[in-house]
């Protein structure tokens, strides 16, 4: 047997291997080279190999209270986050109650949400100057605010707001994937509801339950947005980073980032092995009707009510943003409310070049983005599946990696590697050029474009493959005729998620936009910068329609493919 | 009969493990030989070197005189019905059937036409435009034997193909399939672990273990001539005891003096092994070639009964003997569990087997 050819893989070609080799160099080339440059860099000073930057990194009171602010912000997030999110999942996947779909849809609105815009949004609404903030000020008659919404508390209050969805959704899918048949085996076997809840629910859940604190730990230490707009001087290691480079301390930069990057994958690494260990999966058919309508007057009342008043508070902000939208520039000044609306602020970003111009840079590095990480996670996903080609975990790991090195570490790694030319080193001058967004825009889309390609070859029968095959049908007519189609619901997910990602980029983009190359994001924050609050307000509403429209094709693309196969 | 379909020393290695090991077979034109053994026997692995999924490490397949061991599956022209179906969801029923068809090179109507009456064969006429997902998993199985059959292949490979069909379909199914695979007159090679479903489908039946062939025969031939203690018991049922060749007689029937006593009439696998006077060796016997008799009878074998089963037209009762446990079938509820019972041959040495000991590999 030759090494080419694993256990129950195909025997490859000579243009087999020849693809094999150039994924496996155009992927080493773009997402794990960069970093080893930044972990050499920051070995390197003038007089060669150092640690001259570790040992000033480490002797920085200030720098070690970042990296820590960083752990502990996070896991309070992931606290926090799972106390809003999971009994909000339980009541929506328990109780039948009027109004249960929309209000379960709107729950998990702030996934919508870009993080800078989520950021701003509850700035206008709970900022010093903000809507709630004015009107409690106004009830209790107060001189100054009630409140400032800054440093670690504010930090803390937009993570659990912006990330809850993450155990909202993943409890949700987790109830829908356990066998209902346990729940009534519990009943029979006379366990009542909280005795079903502590022994079955919550055990069955903890590999989702891990899933999502993963997700929502590993999402906060990347966290840049909401430490840079309202951390004041509370810093954490994103922003620490950003600040160093910033300075031109180019080296400090470098040692933080790799500190950043090797905490997260140290934290990743256990947490994904004990998620990865555990999975229940219910051997049942699925779904028989889980809930339970609400029987007592009481809860009749109490339980609508409560899940709307929560859901209100979570679109509060999205409503608040759309309100800004709709105040004239200079009209609102120490009114709770504004006084005047109109849609002057929308017009504006249409009618000038200069002011339309961040919204098409969006489009276009989103969409090339997307559509390069697509067709790199399919040729990924068919080697690594089909072809079972030797090193596939590598290659599995390498499309993952983006996903564990928060925005700025990628962000930094970039900017230090495509800031040079040395073509023998595989370095090109790309900072100032679009192409170094699009590059960083690819790399943080690929872990979604991947998963759900990995997923969809995973799930693809491999004898519809051979039946094709037996039916006389070459390769390529194999291809376009059985497994993209059959990939399609897969990769529709991924990319409406990868465009969506982004669309609101923010985090890699501050490090790496130009004037000519600027983001709506960039733009928010500068129009943010010149206190033009009603057009910082319509770009994000912009935005949020764009992702809604976005998620909103994706999601009829897959439901149209589902109906058609019946 | 002459081969059309010939495997000649294929072996197949997994990981250093032999899946199929030195298999040889031939399959004559418009045969159906069915591949039937225990799962992980190998037979699945064989079907699927036929159709060229796997490639042999050793050995050759030949179809028609032409060797066809590297080609790809696509340029073999053999028709595949998968366990799970495999029918393209995204495609309608029609298309699915036409999918083979539409590299032949064949107009539209034409390939209309051939689907349409691929669809009749498997009587679903008019089911064209009918989407995977509403079928039954009976019409599910249809389907995909119309689109095997549609471009109209040299063999039919069949991967057991009724396993996901509940028990009384399985039986009508497999009646219609072998009507209709002899109506076409196609060569086929049809792999499952049911031996109910070998016995009513095959011409011929490898029964194949651990990688190989253990026997090949007409399943009259293997049931009442098993090579293999495992052939035996496999195929029907079988008690069996131990005892010591007495003599061996040139027709090949054994006399063996049983571990309890009496000494009863065997016969001796076509190869004779290692049957010589003296030799330890085990009797199997199948439950109708045993009957009840008088303990007095020199040829009775005495024992307590152990089980007792209803079997529709018949009981099976099973007997602990000295040397190991017998099954016999009887017409009425004739003892109680506990008895004492004397069983004896019908008409020896008819259902009687005598292997040597240690010839068949087995733990026993």
């Amino acid at each position: 047997m030759s090494a080419w050819s694993g256990d129950g893989g195909r025997r490859l070609g000579p243009k087999d291997r020849l693809l094999v080799i150039s994924v496996f160099v155009i992927l080493f080339w773009a997402v794990v080279y960069p970093n080893l440059v930044v972990l050499a860099g920051s070995l390197r000073g003038e007089e060669g190999f150092t640690l001259r930057h570790y040992a000033a990194f480490l002797g920085t009171a200030s720098e070690l209270r970042a990296l820590w602010s960083s752990f502990w912000i996070s896991a309070l997030t992931v606290v926090f986050s799972a106390l809003i999110g999971v009994p909000l999942a339980l009541l929506f996947a328990r109780y039948e109650f009027p109004g249960r779909r929309l209000l379960g849809a709107l729950a998990a609105m702030p996934v919508l949400l870009p993080p800078l815009v989520g950021v701003i949004a509850i700035l206008f609404l709970y900022g010093e100057s903000g809507i709630a903030t004015r009107v409690v000020q106004d009830i209790l008659g107060l001189e100054s605010p009630p409140w400032r919404l800054r440093g670690s508390g504010a930090i803390l209050a937009v993570h659990a707001y912006s990330m809850y969805v993450y155990f909202y959704l993943f409890t949700l899918a987790g109830l829908a994937r356990l066998d209902p048949a346990v729940f009534e085996a519990a009943a029979s076997l006379g366990a009542g509801r909280f005795r079903t809840f502590g022994r079955v629910t919550l055990p069955l859940l903890t590999p989702t339950l891990a899933g999502a604190a993963l997700l929502t730990f590993m999402t906060s230490m990347a966290s840049f947005s909401a430490p840079y707009v309202l951390g004041g001087g509370f810093r954490v290691m994103t922003t620490q980073i950003f600040n160093s480079k910033l300075q031109g301390e180019i080296g400090m930069a470098m040692v933080e980032t790799v500190m950043l990057a090797v905490v997260s994958l140290l934290i990743l690494w256990p947490l994904a092995r004990w998620e990865g260990a555990r999975e229940y999966v219910s051997p049942g058919k699925g779904s028989a009707p889980l809930r339970v309508p609400v029987k007592s007057r009481w809860a009749a009342i109490g339980v609508p009510t409560l899940a709307g008043a929560g859901v209100l508070l979570l679109v509060l902000p999205h409503l608040t943003l759309l309100l800004v939208s709709l105040v004239p520039d200079g009209s609102w000044t120490v009114q709770t409310l504004p006084p005047r609306y109109s849609l002057e602020n929308y017009a504006q970003l249409f009618a000038e070049a200069r002011t339309f111009r961040p919204i098409l840079n969006s489009l276009v590095m989103a969409g090339g983005a997307t559509i390069i990480a697509v067709v790199v996670a399919i040729v990924v996903g068919r080697l690594v599946v089909s072809w079972r080609v030797p090193g596939r975990r590598l290659l599995e790991g390498m499309l993952a990696l983006p996903w564990a090195l928060p925005g700025t570490v990628l962000a930094i790694a970039l900017a230090t590697t495509f800031s040079v030319n040395q073509p023998w080193a595989g370095r090109f001058v790309m900072v100032g050029t679009a192409s170094i967004l699009v590059l960083a825009y690819t790399l943080r889309v690929l872990p979604l474009t991947g998963r759900a390609a990995l997923a969809g070859f995973r799930q693809l029968d491999p004898s519809l493959e051979e039946a094709a095959a037996s039916l006389g049908a070459g390769r390529w007519r194999t291809l376009r005729r059985i497994i993209v189609p059959g990939l399609l619901p897969a990769i529709a997910a991924g990319a409406s998620l990868a465009f969506v990602t982004g669309l609101g980029e923010f985090v890699a983009s501050i490090v790496l936009y130009t004037h000519r190359t600027r983001p709506i994001s960039i733009e928010i924050l500068s129009r943010l910068r010149d206190f033009d609050l009603g057009a910082a307000a319509a770009y994000g509403v912009l935005l949020m329609v764009l992702v809604a429209g976005a998620f909103g094709l994706g999601q009829r693309w897959i439901q149209g493919e589902r109906a058609e196969t019946g | 009969m002459q081969a059309f379909l010939e495997l000649d020393h294929l072996t197949r290695t997994f990981a250093g493990t032999p899946a199929v090991h030195e298999l040889s077979l031939s399959v004559g034109e418009h045969e159906i030989v069915t591949l039937l053994g225990p799962s992980g026997c190998g037979k699945t692995t064989t079907l699927r070197m036929i159709a060229g999924f796997e490639t042999p490490n050793s050995g050759r397949i030949v179809l028609d005189g032409r060797d066809v061991t590297q080609l790809p599956p696509q340029k073999r022209g053999f028709g595949m019905v998968f366990q799970h179906y495999a029918l393209f969801p995204h495609m309608s029923v029609g298309a699915n059937v036409a999918f083979g068809l539409e590299t032949a090179g064949l107009t539209r109507a034409q390939i209309d036409e051939r689907v349409a009456h691929a669809l009749e064969l498997v009587r679903l006429p008019g089911a064209g435009d009918r989407s995977i997902g509403s079928l039954s998993g009976g019409q599910q199985q249809r389907v995909a034997l119309a689109r095997a059959l549609a471009p109209q292949p040299n063999v039919l490979l069949l991967d057991e193909p009724l396993s996901n069909l509940d028990a009384a379909l399985r039986e009508q199914t497999r009646r219609e399939l072998r009507t209709l695979v002899k109506e076409i007159g196609i060569t086929t090679v049809y792999v499952t672990h049911d031996q109910e479903e070998a016995f009513d489908l095959s011409d011929r039946i490898a029964v194949m273990r651990e990688g190989r062939l253990e026997q090949l025969g007409p399943a009259e031939d293997l049931y009442h001539g098993p090579a293999s203690e495992f052939v035996a018991t496999f195929l029907g049922r079988a008690g069996a005891v131990t005892g010591r060749v007495d003599t061996v007689d040139r027709g090949g029937v054994v006399t063996c003096r049983l571990a309890g006593g009496p000494t009863w009439k065997a016969l001796a696998p076509a190869s004779g092994g290692s049957l010589q006077p003296g030799a330890e060796l085990r009797l199997l016997a199948r439950p109708e070639a045993l009957t009840f008799a008088d303990p007095a009878d020199e040829a009775s074998l005495c024992g307590e009964l152990r089980d007792l089963r209803f079997a529709g037209s018949v009981y099976l009762y099973t007997v602990a003997v000295e040397g190991g446990e017998l099954e016999v079938q009887a017409r009425a509820d004739q003892a109680r569990l506990g008895d004492v019972v004397a069983v004896a041959p019908r008409s020896a040495p008819t259902g009687l087997f005598a292997f040597a000991v240690g010839s068949d590999g087995q733990d026993s």
